[in-house]
């Protein structure tokens, strides 16, 4: 990664990336194994996400994910 | 995507903004602080206190870790970093705070391995990747980041993963909450209070500000109509003579908060006797440190730190900032010495720092020209 990188990844207009109590709802695509799943934001990039601290997750669950992590599911099933 | 369009509605918005000039009496002025910087960063982006009555405020509070983050931490961190064996990680706003000799950046210009990440889970990943190098994570975050960290300490001492090692810097937000009330020169009418802390801890550890201090606090989410109910629900609250705990934000936040994310910070983590913050001084049990079962991670033990406690810059301002006594654009470097591409404190860097938000979204020059 270059320095370019590095100041992108601060760019003003785009929410903090350190863990200022800013999450992401995620749809979770796909559960996987030992507390983990795969997960898409809105811009629909999947990325692995740890579910460990949620009941079982299911596919199109909605889920609120900060640093890597989820920590509510949002709404009821079926909504999204 | 649902539970984010339908909270950025423009017409439901304007119809809030009605109600809230409804609510208060003209002749008053209020002063609302909204604890977290996301809620700033909110607040800006989407002009949120453009659709406020005049007489009300909104204030700017120390819920950003980077912004609180003091000089110091930031040097011990360069020097774990400058370690020739050592790669160093860390979210990207970290790289760009200034320590009293230069940044994690200009460390790693000058050969320091540090790398971003955006989870603690890709810095255990690396150290999985490099099992001859050790591997440190630069911990900071509130409560909604802890279990993060907690987490992928756990599955590092599950695997026997023996070179990942945790710079913790996380804090706890009650202890400073009260802090601020304690402050002889804070004038507050109420608070929009942390929406993902309290997904983790729950509003119960709240319940002080209305009982002890007779405040009330609204509870509130991150999306625009979430803040403006939440600024409705805390002046409703004053119109009614009513004080208490109330929760903005129920489709993320239980009243008693994730106990498994709580479970899990309590197996790793234990108050720190205090912890310095940026402006705020020392603040006793509000940080975490490694507990003792899990020290054979802690960076602290394995690398020596200088830990020397260093002076904020004297014209930089971001205590006042912090603790809302100033508008950013009050600093008398905002703008000008201090910029987001040449911060020298730490609201400048962390884009959802009060002063970054201010300097981004252009609002120091309109405010001026009203003063």
């Amino acid at each position: 990664m270059s320095l370019a990188d590095f100041s992108a990844a601060c760019s003003p207009g785009t929410p903090c990336i350190t863990c200022s109590d800013q999450g992401t709802v995620m749809r979770v695509v796909a559960a996987g194994a030992g507390g983990l799943a795969v997960c898409a934001g809105v811009d629909e990039r999947a990325e692995e996400v740890e579910v460990s601290l949620l009941d079982a997750v299911l596919p199109g669950d909605l889920v609120l994910v900060h640093a890597g992590v989820a920590l509510a599911r949002l709404g009821e099933r079926g909504t999204s | 995507m649902k539970f984010v369009d339908e909270f950025r509605d423009a017409e439901l918005g304007r119809m809030l903004s009605a109600q809230i000039v409804a609510t208060v009496e003209p002749g008053r002025h209020y002063k609302v602080m909204e604890v977290c910087g996301g809620h700033t960063h909110t607040i800006y982006k989407y002009g949120v206190d453009d659709l406020l009555p005049s007489n009300v405020e909104l204030v700017h509070g120390p819920g950003c870790p980077v912004c609180v983050i003091p000089m110091g931490r930031v040097d011990d961190a360069i020097a774990v970093a400058r370690h020739p064996e050592v790669i160093f990680t860390c979210f990207g706003d970290m790289m760009r705070v200034p320590g009293s000799n230069g940044t994690l950046l200009e460390a790693k210009a000058e050969g320091a391995d540090v790398r971003m990440v955006y989870s603690p889970l890709d810095a255990l990943r690396i150290a999985r990747q490099h099992p001859d190098r050790d591997v440190v994570f630069f911990a900071i975050g509130f409560e909604t980041t802890a279990p993060s960290t907690a987490l992928t300490l756990m599955r590092a001492r599950a695997e026997g993963i023996t070179n990942f090692f945790c710079f913790c810097n996380h804090v706890t937000i009650v202890p400073p909450l009260r802090a601020l009330l304690e402050s002889p020169d804070l004038r507050l009418d109420g608070f929009i209070g942390p929406g993902h802390v309290s997904t983790v801890v729950g509003a119960r550890p709240f319940e002080f500000i209305p009982r002890d201090y007779g405040k009330p606090i609204v509870i509130s989410g991150f999306e625009p109509l979430d803040v403006l109910q939440g600024v409705y629900m805390v002046l409703r609250q004053i119109a009614e003579g009513r004080c208490e705990v109330e929760n903005q934000y129920t489709r993320v936040v239980p009243y008693e908060g994730n106990p498994r994310a709580l479970e899990a910070c309590a197996e790793v983590f234990e108050l720190r006797p205090h912890f310095e913050w940026r402006g705020l001084g020392f603040i006793s049990q509000s940080g975490l440190r490694l507990s003792p079962r899990y020290s054979g991670f802690d960076a602290e033990v394995r690398f020596p730190v200088p830990g020397i406690r260093v002076a904020d810059p004297k014209a930089c301002q971001c205590g006042e900032v912090l603790k809302g006594v100033i508008k950013p654009w009050e600093c008398k470097v905002f703008g000008t010495a201090c910029t987001p591409e040449r911060p020298i404190g730490t609201c400048m860097v962390s884009s959802e720092g009060a002063c970054a938000a201010y300097y981004n979204y252009g609002r120091f020059a309109r405010e001026r020209q009203v003063v």
